[in-house]
């Protein structure tokens, strides 16, 4: 009996583990993102610039029409653009940003995107577009996590300049933590990370998690 | 218990064949990319923090899949990188199914809730992968190669194809849980009403009886015959009035020859159907990556291979399924009235699991691999 236990456990293992390995990334994106300050000192949105990889972006560029074959002005991709902002606004734009000091973290809300465009260079899409705080945040904290909770997407923050202050007070401090980084906070993932925690958000653990501190 | 033992042996067998084989597929790539002068360097794929099983699963499936592409783009210039790209997308193939997607969690809970072979099996995730690929090369090959439509109406078909399949899988569950849920009620009646863990040696001696008789029959993966032979056998056995009656209602509806018999495949079919119908995400890119370059049929052939890999994984997963019941019921067969409920009951849990996935899948609640829509 004691063994069939075992054995219906190690079945249950598979299964659980399985359902977690099915979800991997599709799509890579190298991100460059820009934190936007008013002269006050307050954060009005965000801007991001998002590369797709080489399969994605022909993917994307299906049955698009150009002039110039394998050229594709701003012009003649913006539907797609549309296409773009529109569907990122049902997985939240995969960007969580919080305010305030730890223990009293409020989380902030974007409104829809505004300045978007695709761009169309090296055989990637490029999509560039403005998140604006549905308020301008004045933060002493401010705490921003750019990934895919079901980890469809794998994003990477560049590898130079991943994140500029545009206009910030010159006491503002940066910090930008990847999840490949092998920092300290950077989780491990492992069977037990699975059977623990919510499948639904592991794409968490590939978070890459921005912070700034303006004291 | 050593009538448990040449079970466990191929249990160990299949498992140590899966590891075999991905390990395999993993040191011939990477020779491959060596020979390759347009294979990616190394150290291009960032290495998650990741430890594990899973970890190494999820690493191997990403790294495979962004060659792919990098492959595609070589053979352009040189033919024989698509040598490359046929491995990596087989590789590609039997790494993603290591995790039964849904389709191959339904097909082992279809394979436990009925009393079904290892060959079956085999030849369920074949046909099964086979109509995957299929799917995948229709919808490319008629959406964008024919019509060139875009990336987003192809993606709006693909939506409708999935909320078709989540669907098919529900009702398919539904289907299982009202056929084993007769068996398992009864079961659970007869056990409750039955005189029965003080039963005498004579009952204890049918259990051995069964089983010899299930050794027999987890044979039948080879031949058919003995199998036939060791379920009338069963039934014989089976019939006067005694404790493990309910053990005789195992084969539910149709007889298992019935089903192995022709006809007795149209129940597989919708197992097929239900579980190839939706294409994978992956493949349906590769392919129109591949139609961009001029290549279709490089990608063409790349799905096949993945979808080969894809079976490869997926009939391992369905034989240790498949084993993991036989040692049930061979471990059930020894133990009274209570056996057949545990046996019965894993047949319901399996049946109820594929309707569990189909509705939470309709619902939203299980995410499954995204389409890509955006």
């Amino acid at each position: 009996m004691r063994r069939l236990i075992q054995c219906f456990f190690a079945v249950a293992m598979l299964a659980v583990t399985a359902g977690a390995a099915q979800a991997h990334p599709h799509v890579w994106i190298v991100a460059k993102s820009e934190l936007i300050y008013a002269p006050d000192g307050s954060i009005t949105g965000i801007r991001h610039a998002w590369t797709f990889d080489d399969m994605f972006s022909t993917y994307a560029l299906q049955g698009i029409e150009s002039k110039t074959k394998g050229v594709y002005t701003r012009d003649e991709l913006k539907p797609l653009a549309q296409t773009n902002v529109e569907s990122l606004k049902e997985y939240a734009f995969f960007t969580f940003a919080k305010a305030g000091g730890a223990g009293s973290q409020k989380k902030e809300k974007f409104n829809d995107p505004i300045d978007y465009y695709l761009e169309y260079k090296d055989s990637a899409l490029t999509l560039h577009f403005t998140l604006p705080f549905k308020a301008p945040v004045k933060t002493p904290a401010l705490a921003l996590e750019v990934f895919d909770p079901s980890y469809f997407i794998d994003f990477q923050l560049n590898e130079k300049d991943p994140v500029t202050l545009v206009g910030a007070p010159a006491t503002c401090k940066l910090s930008v933590q990847r999840p490949t980084d092998g920092s300290a906070q950077a989780q491990t993932m492992n069977e037990q990370t699975f059977l623990n925690g919510d499948n639904s958000n592991y794409g968490a653990m590939f978070a890459n998690k921005i912070t700034v501190d303006c004291p | 218990m050593d009538i448990s033992r040449p079970m466990l042996k191929r249990l160990a067998i299949a498992g140590a064949v899966t590891l075999a084989v991905a390990g395999l597929a993993d040191v011939l790539l990477h020779a491959a990319w060596a020979q390759n002068p347009f294979g990616a360097p190394k150290g291009a794929v960032a290495e998650p923090q990741v430890s594990g099983i899973i970890g190494w699963l999820l690493a191997k499936q990403s790294e495979f899949y962004l060659q792919m592409s990098k492959t595609i783009r070589a053979a352009k210039t040189d033919g024989s990188a698509v040598w490359a790209l046929l491995g990596i997308s087989f590789a590609y193939g039997v790494f993603h199914a290591a995790g039964p997607g849904h389709g191959k969690a339904v097909i082992s809970s279809y394979l436990v809730a009925n009393e079904e072979t290892a060959r079956r099996g085999i030849v369920l995730s074949f046909a099964s992968a086979l109509m995957q690929a299929l799917m995948a090369i229709a919808i490319v090959g008629i959406g964008a190669a024919v019509l060139n439509v875009t990336a987003g109406q192809m993606c709006g078909a693909e939506r409708v194809i999935e909320i078709a399949s989540y669907g098919l899988i529900a009702a398919f569950g539904a289907r299982l849980v009202w056929s084993k849920g007769g068996g398992f009620f009864r079961a659970l009646r007869s056990w409750r009403g039955a005189p029965s863990p003080l039963v005498p040696a004579m009952a204890h001696a049918h259990g051995h009886d069964h089983a010899h008789h299930d050794h027999g029959h987890s044979h039948d993966t080879h031949e058919r015959v003995p199998h036939d032979h060791a379920h009338a056998h069963h039934h014989d056995h089976n019939h006067p009035d005694h404790v493990h009656d309910e053990h005789c209602g195992h084969s539910h509806g149709p007889e298992p020859s019935a089903l192995a018999g022709p006809g007795g495949w149209s129940r597989g079919l919708s197992a097929i159907l239900t579980v190839g119908i939706r294409p994978c995400s992956g493949a349906i890119l590769v392919l129109v990556f591949a139609l961009a370059q001029g290549l279709f049929w490089a990608g063409v052939a790349a799905t096949l291979l993945m979808g080969l890999g894809t079976a490869i994984t997926v009939s391992a997963i369905a034989i240790i399924a498949v084993s993991a019941k036989g040692l049930a019921s061979r471990m059930a067969a020894g133990r009274d009235g209570g056996g057949a409920i545990l046996l019965r009951g894993i047949e319901f849990g399996a049946a109820a699991l594929v309707l569990l996935f189909g509705t939470g899948l309709l619902l939203g609640y299980i995410g499954a691999e995204r389409v890509t829509c955006f």
